[in-house]
C-alpha cells in the first residue's frame, strides 16, 4: 500500500462516515476550524516541520469522535489561552496517551482562534513507518531542546508533561497524585520567555486502572512500561479499549516566570514546583467537583 | 551580463580568485556570477570548452604536485574550493585521494601563497540524516553523516579539514558554506540525478522534509561570502522545506515506496554491480529529514534566495 492508496482509503473511509449527519456536522466543523489556524504554511500547504493542516480533518475525525461521544470531554477556562507562543503543561495518566489527544482536540475544537499544540515525540517515534508521517503531518516534532525553541520563537504552542513515562504508567492507587516534574520544559520557557499554561486534565487516571506494572516484561519488549489493568492483557485486544469516562480539561491562568533557561537546577527547581503546585491544585479542584456528582457517577458521567 | 572578451574589472582592482572544479555546472556559474569582481582562472580535471576568454582555464588532476606551480604563477588572493567528487562513479580510493589529500594541499597553498579569502562549498550533507537530528540543526551540530553513510566518510573530512584551517588562520578569512539539496539546469547533483529519475524510489512510510535552493542562489551566496570576506561555517538555505514526496512529483516523477529491508539488500546488490548510483547509506536520506537553519549565513552577508520552491522544482525538470 503506497501512501496514495492509503489516502484514498482513509478519504473513503470518512465518506461512508459521513453518511451519518452528526459525523458530517463534526467534519465539516474540524474543516472550518482547520483553515483557521494561524500557523504560517508554504505555497504546499507545510510548515517548516512538516505539519500539514489539508490531511488535519482526516486524521482528526477519530480523535473528535472520541472527544465528542466516548469521552464527552468538557473543557474549562480554555478561553485563557494567550496569543502566540505558549508552553502548554499537563498531567500525564492513563498508560495510553489519550489525555494529550484531548487536549489536542480541545485547542482545535474550542480554542478561539484555534490553535495546533505541537507533540514532542520519542527519539525512537521517527522510525515508526507511517506513525513517524502522520506525527509529523499533525504538528508533532522530534523532542530536541532546539525544535521547542525554534516552535517556541515562531509563535507555536507546545505540550509538555513533565511527569513523562513516570506519569502516564502510574498505578490507580497513585492517581491523581503528580509524579515529580523533569526540569526541561522551564528552561525552555526562561529561554524564550513563553507563558506556561497549567492544564489538569481529569478522567485519564480512570480510562484504563492499572493494578500492575510488570517491569521486566517491559525491559523485554523494550517498552517504558507493561501495565496490566482490568481488562489488558487478559481480554487481549478488546481490553486494550479504554473504559468511557467523562474527561473534565482545565486550562489555567497562564503563568510568566522571570528568570535565565541556564540557571542552576536548585533555581529552576523552585519555579517547577510553582507550576506542580498549581497544575495539583487544579486537579485537586475539579476532583472535589466531580465528587460533588457523585463518587462513580461522576466518573462516567 | 558581460560579453566574451570584454576586460574584467578585477583587472583593475586587482583582486584574482582561482576556482577548483570550474568547469562543473557550479563551477561555471560562479565563475560568470564573480567576474565583475574578479580576475579569474580555474583548474579542473576536464576542459570546459567554450569558456568565456578572460577566464583562464587548466586542465589539471587536484592531486598533481603542478597545483603548487599555478598557485605561483597565477598568485590567486582568493580561492574558491568546489574541486569534489560526490558521485560514486569513481574507485573508491581515487574518491579518497581528491576530496581529502587534493583539499589538504590545496590548504597548504593556501596559506603558502598569501590567499586571503577562501570558500569552501562543503554540503548540509554532511549533518547525516539521523532521527533524532533537530529539524533546523545549527552549525554547531555534529558532522554525522558517516555513521550511517560510511561511503561520504571523505565529504565529511573535507569539511572538518577545513573548519581546523579556519580556526588555525585567523588572518585569512576562511567560509565553508553548506548548501542545502541543490538542484538547476547546470549542476549535477547526487539528488539532482535521482529526482530526474520517472520512477522514483522511496522508502515506505517514511517521507522527511527536505530543503532546496537553486544553483544560481548557491552561486550567489558564494559570491556574496566573497564579497562579504565572511569567516566561519555557515548552512545556506533556499525558499524552504517540502516532504520528499512532493519534490518527486513537483519535479515530474512517481514515487515508488520499497519496504525499507528489500531497498537495502536490493540496493546494495545493484550498487556493488555498478547498476545503481547510490549506495545502499543514501536511504536515511529517504527516511530522516537533514534539514539546517541557514539564519547565520544571512545575518553575516544578508543573502536572500531569489528562486521560489517551485522555480527550483521547474528548473530540475528536463
Amino acid at each position: 500500500m503506497c501512501p496514495a492508496d492509503l489516502k484514498t482509503t482513509t478519504t473513503r473511509l470518512m465518506d461512508w462516515m459521513k453518511a451519518v449527519p452528526a459525523i458530517a456536522d463534526l467534519a465539516t466543523e474540524i474543516d472550518e476550524r482547520v483553515r483557521r489556524l494561524p500557523t504560517k504554511l508554504n505555497e504546499y500547504g507545510f510548515d517548516p516541520w512538516g505539519f500539514h493542516p489539508a490531511v488535519v480533518p482526516r486524521l482528526l475525525l477519530g480523535a473528535a469522535l472520541l472527544y465528542r461521544y466516548w469521552f464527552r470531554v468538557q473543557t474549562h477556562g480554555i478561553e485563557r489561552l494567550p496569543a502566540g507562543r505558549m508552553l502548554v503543561v499537563a498531567n500525564h495518566a492513563g498508560q495510553v496517551p489519550i489525555d494529550g489527544m484531548m487536549i489536542t482536540t480541545a485547542m482545535i475544537l474550542e480554542a478561539e482562534p484555534p490553535r495546533i499544540v505541537r507533540a514532542m515525540a520519542d527519539y525512537w517515534v521517527p522510525t515508526i513507518p507511517f506513525v513517524n508521517v502522520m506525527m509529523a503531518r499533525m504538528g508533532s516534532v522530534v523532542g530536541t531542546r532546539e525544535n521547542c525553541v525554534d516552535l517556541l520563537e515562531a509563535e507555536e504552542a507546545v505540550i509538555a508533561f513533565p511527569e513523562g513515562t513516570r506519569g502516564i504508567s502510574k498505578l490507580f492507587k497513585e492517581r491523581y497524585k503528580l509524579k515529580e516534574f523533569g526540569l526541561g520544559f522551564m528552561r525552555l520557557a526562561l529561554e524564550t520567555r513563553a507563558p506556561l499554561v497549567p492544564v489538569a486534565v481529569i478522567g485519564s487516571e480512570e480510562q484504563a486502572p492499572a493494578i500492575a506494572n510488570v517491569r521486566w516484561l517491559a525491559r523485554l519488549l523494550r517498552m517504558p512500561a507493561f501495565p496490566v489493568t482490568l481488562t489488558w492483557p487478559h481480554l487481549g485486544l478488546v481490553g486494550l479499549i479504554p473504559f468511557p469516562v467523562k474527561y473534565h480539561v482545565y486550562f489555567g491562568e497562564p503563568m510568566y516566570f522571570d528568570g535565565h533557561g541556564n540557571d542552576e537546577d536548585e533555581v529552576i527547581g523552585r519555579k517547577v514546583e510553582q507550576a506542580r503546585e498549581r497544575i495539583q491544585a487544579m486537579i485537586d479542584a475539579g476532583l472535589d467537583e466531580r465528587r460533588q456528582r457523585g463518587s462513580i457517577a461522576g466518573i462516567f458521567f | 551580463m558581460r560579453e566574451a572578451g570584454e576586460p574584467a574589472l578585477g583587472a583593475a582592482t586587482g583582486e584574482r580568485l582561482l576556482i577548483t572544479g570550474i568547469a562543473g555546472g557550479q563551477g561555471r556559474l560562479i565563475a560568470r556570477r564573480v567576474g565583475d569582481l574578479f580576475e579569474v582562472a580555474g583548474v579542473d580535471r576536464l576542459p570546459w570548452e567554450g569558456h568565456p576568454r578572460y577566464i583562464r582555464v587548466h586542465v589539471l588532476d587536484l592531486r598533481r604536485r603542478k597545483l603548487e606551480d599555478i598557485f605561483r604563477t597565477e598568485r590567486p588572493t582568493a580561492v574558491v574550493h568546489l574541486a569534489f567528487v560526490r558521485h560514486f562513479g569513481a574507485d573508491p580510493q581515487v574518491r579518497h585521494e581528491v576530496n581529502v589529500v587534493g583539499t589538504k594541499h590545496l590548504l597548504e597553498y593556501c596559506a603558502t601563497y598569501g590567499v586571503r579569502r577562501l570558500v569552501v562549498l562543503s554540503s548540509a550533507y554532511v549533518y547525516g540524516a539521523l532521527p533524532e537530528n533537530s529539524h533546523y540543526m545549527t552549525e554547531d551540530a555534529p558532522l554525522n553523516v558517516s555513521r550511517t553513510y560510511p561511503e561520504v566518510r571523505d565529504l565529511a573530512e573535507v569539511d572538518t579539514l577545513c573548519s581546523a584551517f579556519l580556526w588555525r588562520y585567523p588572518e585569512i578569512k576562511t567560509a565553508i558554506l553548506r548548501p542545502v539539496n541543490t538542484l538547476g539546469h547546470y549542476v549535477h547533483s547526487t539528488v539532482g540525478r535521482y529526482l530526474k529519475l520517472d520512477y522514483v524510489p522511496t522508502i515506505l512510510g517514511f517521507d522527511p522534509m527536505m530543503q532546496f535552493i537553486h544553483e544560481d542562489d548557491v552561486a550567489e551566496a558564494v559570491a556574496l561570502a566573497l564579497e562579504a570576506g565572511a569567516r566561519g561555517v555557515f548552512n545556506v538555505t533556499g525558499p524552504g522545506a517540502v516532504p520528499l514526496g512532493v519534490a518527486i512529483r513537483e519535479s515530474g516523477g512517481t514515487p515508488v515506496p520499497i519496504p525499507e529491508p528489500i531497498a537495502r539488500i536490493v540496493f546494495s546488490v545493484l550498487f556493488r554491480l555498478g547498476l545503481h548510483p547510490f549506495p545502499s547509506g543514501a536511504i536515511d536520506f529517504a527516511k530522516y529529514a537533514c534539514t539546517v537553519d541557514g539564519r547565520r549565513f544571512r545575518a553575516a552577508t544578508g543573502f536572500v534566495p531569489l528562486f521560489t520552491l517551485r522555480d527550483i522544482f521547474a528548473s530540475a525538470q528536463q
